[in-house]
C-alpha cells in the first residue's frame, strides 16, 4: 500500500478511528491493533514476505533475551549477537544480493578468460523494505550487547516496534531506545500532535505527488536517451533527479513521521534541508540520517571511529561510505556512488571541517546567506548531484558515458519535455520549492509555521492546487527507496 | 478528540472552497455549453453560448468557443444562398473544435483560402455517419443551397449503426444532478485531469470482488476466429451500415466527400469508395510526414499545424473541383 494512494488514504483514518475511539483504553490492545494493521499494510503488496518480517521479529526477539541474560558471558553474548548478524544478513544476502555475487562471480571468470554459463542466477523478487527492517532489529540486538537498552519480553511490543507501519517501507529506520520505548508506554491524545502530523503528511506529499512525480518523466527520459542528448541536457537530467530523490525520499520521511505522530509516536528525523549543506560532513548529517547514524553507530564507531589514527580514520570512512552505497542496491554503481562520496569527504575529514556545521544551518542568524554560504551550498550541491549520476544509472558504463558525453563535448540545446509540457512551469516550480525550503530551513518538523491563520490557510491551498496542477494520471507513483 | 475531528471537517471544507476559487480565478477548468434536442431530432449545442474550453493541468490549452443561432461552434451564421459559394464541414469533435480558438477553426483557414466561400461547420463531438446523413436530411433545404459537403469519416467509429436514433447517453448529460455538478469548476477541472479514476478504479474493483470474489473465470471456448475473418466481418458490417444509412437519409455523390485517414482506413473499404464513385479526400500521409506535431499535448485533437494540413488538402479538392 503506497502513502500516496487511494487505499491508504481510506485506511489511515480507519485505523486512526479505532485506535483512539475503540482501542483506547489498554496500549496492548492498540499495539495490537496497530501490529495487525501493519501486517494488513505490508500484506496487500505481498502476503508471503510477511512471514520474512516475523522470522525477523522472532529471532532479534529471543537473541534479545539471550544477550540479557548472558550480559555477563562476552563470549556466549557475542554469539548470540552474532545470530542475529547473520541472520539478517543473510536474508539480505539471499533475497538482495544473491544475483549480483553471481553475475559478478561470473564476470570475474570471464576477464580471466574463463566462461561459465549461468545456471545459478534465480528469479529472486525483492521483498520491499527487507533492507529497512532488517536493519532495525539488528540495531536492537546491537544496543542490547552495548548495554544502551534492556530486552524485552513483551513480544507484541516487539513485533510492533519491528513492523511499526509508517516507517516498515522505508524508515527512518528507527533504534528500540526511541520507539521501542514509546511503544510499550501508553499514549494519550495530544491535539498538537496530531496536527503537527497532518501538517507533515501534507508536506510530504506535496513533495512527493508535486515535486518528484512531476520531475520523473523528464528525468527518466534524459537517462533512457542520454546518448542523444546534448551536455547541457545531461546537467538538467541530473541536476532535476537531485530534486526528484529528494521529493521522493524525503517527502515519503515526512508522511511516515506525520503518520506515527498521529499515533502518539514520534520517529527521527530523517531529512534536515540536506540541499542547503555547506560541504559533503554536513550533507550526511542531513540527508537519510536514520541511515548515516545507523553507519556511525554500529559500523564506524566500533572500528574506532575517528579515534584512531588518520589511516585508520580514512580506512573506516571508506568502509562505511562503501557499504552504505552496498545497501542501497546490488549494482556497481552505488558502490562507486558510495566511493565517490568518500572521496569527497576525506578531504573534509582531513581539514577538520566535518563537524563544524553540526549545530547549525545555513545563514543561521540571518535572513540571507553570505557569499561564501552560497558558493559552498553551490559546491557541494554540485558534488552530491554528480554523484547521482552514478546512483541513477542503469549499469557503470551507462554511468561512464554519461559522464564522457558532458566532459568531453559540452554543447547546449533546449529541453523539451517528453509529452510536449511547457518545461518553464517546472523551472519556476523548483525556485518556488527551494525559496520556500530556505525559509523554514531551520525546523524540518514544521514546514507551516506561519503564525497567522489565515496565512497558514493560505499557504495549504496553494499546496493542495500544486498538487492539482502537477498531477499526472499516468505516473508511476511508487517510491524510489521501495527498490532499496 | 471530537473536537478535532469536527475542526478537520471544517477545514475540509474551506479547502475546497479555497480550491473552488483558485480554479476559477485561474480558469483552470473548461465551460461546458448545454445541449439540446431540436425539434429535428438533431442533437446540438443551444444556441448563442460563449465560453472557453480548457485541456492540460496548468490550461495548456485555452481556447474561446461560440456557438451561433444554428446550435455549432463557428464565428458565422450559417445563411447559404444560391448565388454564393458555400462548404459545409460536418463531422465530431476534430469539425466541432473546441480545442481551438473560433475563429481559427478549419473553417475559417479555407475562406482565408478560397476568396469568397463561406464555410459552415457543424460539428458535434461524438457524431457519426448515422448523426451526419440524418442532420443533413432534416436540414434539407439549408444543405441544397450548399454547394460542396464533407463529412468526417473514422472507419472503426462512425459506421456502427445502420439507422438513426437519439443518443441517450449524451443528453443525459444534461440531467438537473449532472447541471448541478457542473456548477462546481473544482468538480469539473478534477474529472478532466483523471483524478477522480482511482475513486472509480476503486469502486469498480470493490464491486467486482462483491459479485464476483473467486479468481476470474476464464473462458473455455476459445476464439477461433483469425484477425482477419474479423477485419472481414466489420467490413461488410460497415458497408452495410453505410448503405443503408445513404438509402435511408440520401448521398449526392456529386458534391458529398468523406474526409478519411487512409493510413488507418482498410484498403478494401477504400476501394469500395471508389468502385461506388463515392468521393474523398485523403488527410492521412500528410498528417503523418509533417515533420511539426499535429495533435494537441493533452488531447488528440488536431493543433494549429493539424488544422492547416487538413485546410489545405480540402481547398486543394474544392479548387480541383472549380
Amino acid at each position: 500500500m503506497l502513502f500516496n494512494s487511494l487505499a491508504f488514504a481510506i485506511f489511515l483514518p480507519v485505523v486512526f478511528l479505532l485506535y483512539w475511539y475503540v482501542f483506547k483504553k489498554s496500549v496492548k490492545v492498540q499495539n495490537g491493533l496497530v501490529l495487525v494493521a501493519s501486517y494488513f499494510f505490508y500484506g496487500l503488496w505481498d502476503w508471503r514476505f510477511l512471514f520474512l518480517i516475523l522470522a525477523s521479529t522472532l529471532v532479534d526477539y529471543y537473541v534479545g533475551i539471550q544477550i540479557g541474560k548472558n550480559a555477563d558471558k562476552p563470549r556466549l553474548k557475542k554469539q548470540w549477537l552474532w545470530l542475529s548478524i547473520v541472520f539478517n544478513l543473510s536474508l539480505l544476502g539471499f533475497f538482495k544480493y544473491y544475483n549480483f555475487f553471481t553475475d559478478s562471480f561470473i564476470d570475474l571468470f570471464e576477464i580471466l578468460g574463463y566462461t561459465i554459463k549461468s545456471t545459478w542466477t534465480l528469479q529472486i523478487i525483492l521483498p520491499v523494505g527487507i533492507s529497512f527492517y532488517t536493519f532495525q532489529t539488528m540495531s536492537y540486538s546491537l544496543d542490547i550487547y552495548y548495554k544502551r537498552i534492556k530486552p524485552t519480553k513483551d513480544f507484541l511490543s516487539f513485533a510492533t516496534f519491528v513492523a511499526f507501519f509508517p516507517q516498515l517501507v522505508a524508515g527512518p529506520i528507527e533504534r528500540a531506545s526511541n520507539l521501542l520505548g514509546q511503544i510499550t508506554q501508553k499514549r494519550i491524545v495530544h491535539i498538537p500532535q496530531i496536527t503537527s502530523g497532518l501538517k507533515l503528511i501534507l508536506w510530504g506529499l506535496f513533495k512527493k505527488m508535486v515535486i518528484a512525480d512531476s520531475l520523473a518523466p523528464i528525468v527518466d527520459d534524459i537517462f533512457a536517451n542520454h546518448m542523444h542528448y546534448p551536455a547541457s541536457t545531461l546537467v538538467l537530467g541530473v541536476t532535476l533527479f537531485s530534486f526528484q530523490v529528494y521529493g521522493d525520499f524525503s517527502g515519503y520521511s515526512d508522511i511516515a513521521i506525520g503518520t506515527a505522530k498521529l499515533f502518539g509516536i514520534e520517529l527521527m528525523s530523517n531529512f534536515k534541508f540536506p540541499n542547503f549543506s555547506r560541504n559533503v560532513a554536513e550533507y550526511w548529517q542531513r540527508w537519510h540520517v536514520s541511515l548515516s547514524t545507523w553507519f556511525r553507530h554500529y559500523v564506524y564507531i566500533p572500528l574506532g571511529g575517528s579515534r584512531v589514527s588518520k589511516i585508520k580514520s580514512i580506512r573506516n570512512i571508506c568502509i562505511i561510505f562503501l557499504v552504505s552505497g552496498f545497501w542501497h542496491g546490488a549494482n556497481w554503481t552505488f558502490i562507486f556512488w558510495g566511493g565517490f562520496h568518500a572521496l569527497a569527504f576525506i578531504p573534509v575529514f582531513l581539514m577538520g571541517r566535518n563537524t563544524v556545521y553540526k549545530n547549525s544551518v545555513v545563514a543561521q542568524n540571518s535572513l540571507l546567506p553570505s557569499l561564501t554560504e552560497v558558493f559552498q551550498v553551490l559546491l557541494t550541491f554540485g558534488i552530491v548531484t554528480f554523484s547521482r549520476i552514478f546512483f541513477r544509472s542503469a549499469s557503470i558504463t551507462d554511468a561512464f558515458n554519461f559522464i564522457r558525453r558532458i566532459v568531453s563535448d559540452f554543447s547546449y540545446e533546449t529541453y523539451l519535455h517528453p509529452m510536449g509540457y511547457r518545461m518553464l512551469d517546472y523551472y519556476i516550480l523548483l525556485v518556488i520549492f527551494v525559496l520556500y525550503e530556505y525559509l523554514i530551513r531551520k525546523n524540518e518538523r514544521s514546514p507551516f509555521a506561519f503564525k497567522n491563520k489565515y496565512v497558514r490557510f493560505f499557504v495549504y491551498s496553494l499546496v493542495v492546487l500544486s498538487m492539482l496542477l502537477f498531477y499526472d494520471d499516468g505516473v508511476d507513483r511508487s517510491f524510489i527507496y521501495f527498490q532499496f | 478528540m471530537k473536537k478535532l475531528v469536527f475542526k478537520i471537517g471544517i477545514y475540509a471544507i474551506l479547502l475546497l472552497i479555497a480550491l473552488e476559487i483558485w480554479v476559477r480565478v485561474f480558469h483552470l477548468a473548461k465551460d461546458t455549453p448545454n445541449r439540446y434536442l431540436d425539434e429535428n431530432k438533431v442533437e446540438k449545442w443551444m444556441p448563442n453560448q460563449n465560453g472557453y474550453a480548457v485541456t492540460g493541468n496548468r490550461r495548456q490549452n485555452f481556447s474561446a468557443y461560440h456557438i451561433n443561432a444554428s446550435g455549432y461552434n463557428s464565428y458565422r451564421e450559417f445563411n447559404p444562398s444560391r448565388e454564393g459559394f458555400e462548404l459545409a464541414l460536418v463531422g465530431d469533435s476534430f469539425i466541432e473544435g473546441f480545442h481551438q480558438n473560433y475563429y481559427q477553426s478549419i473553417g475559417k483557414k479555407i475562406e482565408n483560402k478560397i476568396p469568397g466561400i463561406e464555410v459552415y461547420e457543424y460539428g458535434y463531438a461524438g457524431y457519426d455517419m448515422a448523426d451526419q446523413l440524418h442532420l443533413i436530411h432534416q436540414y434539407e433545404n439549408q444543405f441544397k443551397l450548399i454547394d460542396l459537403v464533407v463529412l468526417g469519416l473514422k472507419y472503426n467509429n462512425d459506421l456502427t449503426r445502420a439507422v438513426y436514433e437519439v443518443e441517450g447517453y449524451r443528453l443525459a448529460l444534461e440531467s438537473p444532478l449532472n447541471k448541478l455538478l457542473k456548477k462546481s469548476k473544482l468538480l469539473v477541472y478534477g474529472k478532466s485531469i483523471g483524478i477522480f479514476s482511482p475513486i472509480q478504479d476503486f469502486i469498480f474493483t470493490t464491486r467486482n470482488l462483491m459479485v464476483n470474489p473467486g479468481p476470474p473465470i476464464k473462458s473455455s471456448t476459445l476464439d477461433t476466429s483469425s484477425e482477419q475473418t474479423k477485419a472481414e466481418e466489420l467490413l461488410k458490417k460497415n458497408i452495410e451500415n453505410l448503405e443503408s444509412l445513404m438509402r435511408l437519409y440520401g448521398f449526392d455523390k456529386d458534391k458529398f466527400y468523406f474526409l478519411i485517414d487512409e493510413t488507418v482506413t482498410p484498403t478494401p473499404f477504400i476501394q469500395y469508395l471508389e468502385e461506388n464513385k463515392i468521393q474523398f479526400i485523403t488527410i492521412g500521409a500528410e498528417l503523418k510526414s509533417s515533420t511539426k506535431n499535429t495533435t494537441l499535448i493533452y488531447d488528440h485533437h488536431w493543433n494549429n499545424n493539424g488544422r492547416e494540413i487538413v485546410a489545405q488538402k480540402i481547398t486543394n479538392q474544392i479548387k480541383n473541383k472549380r
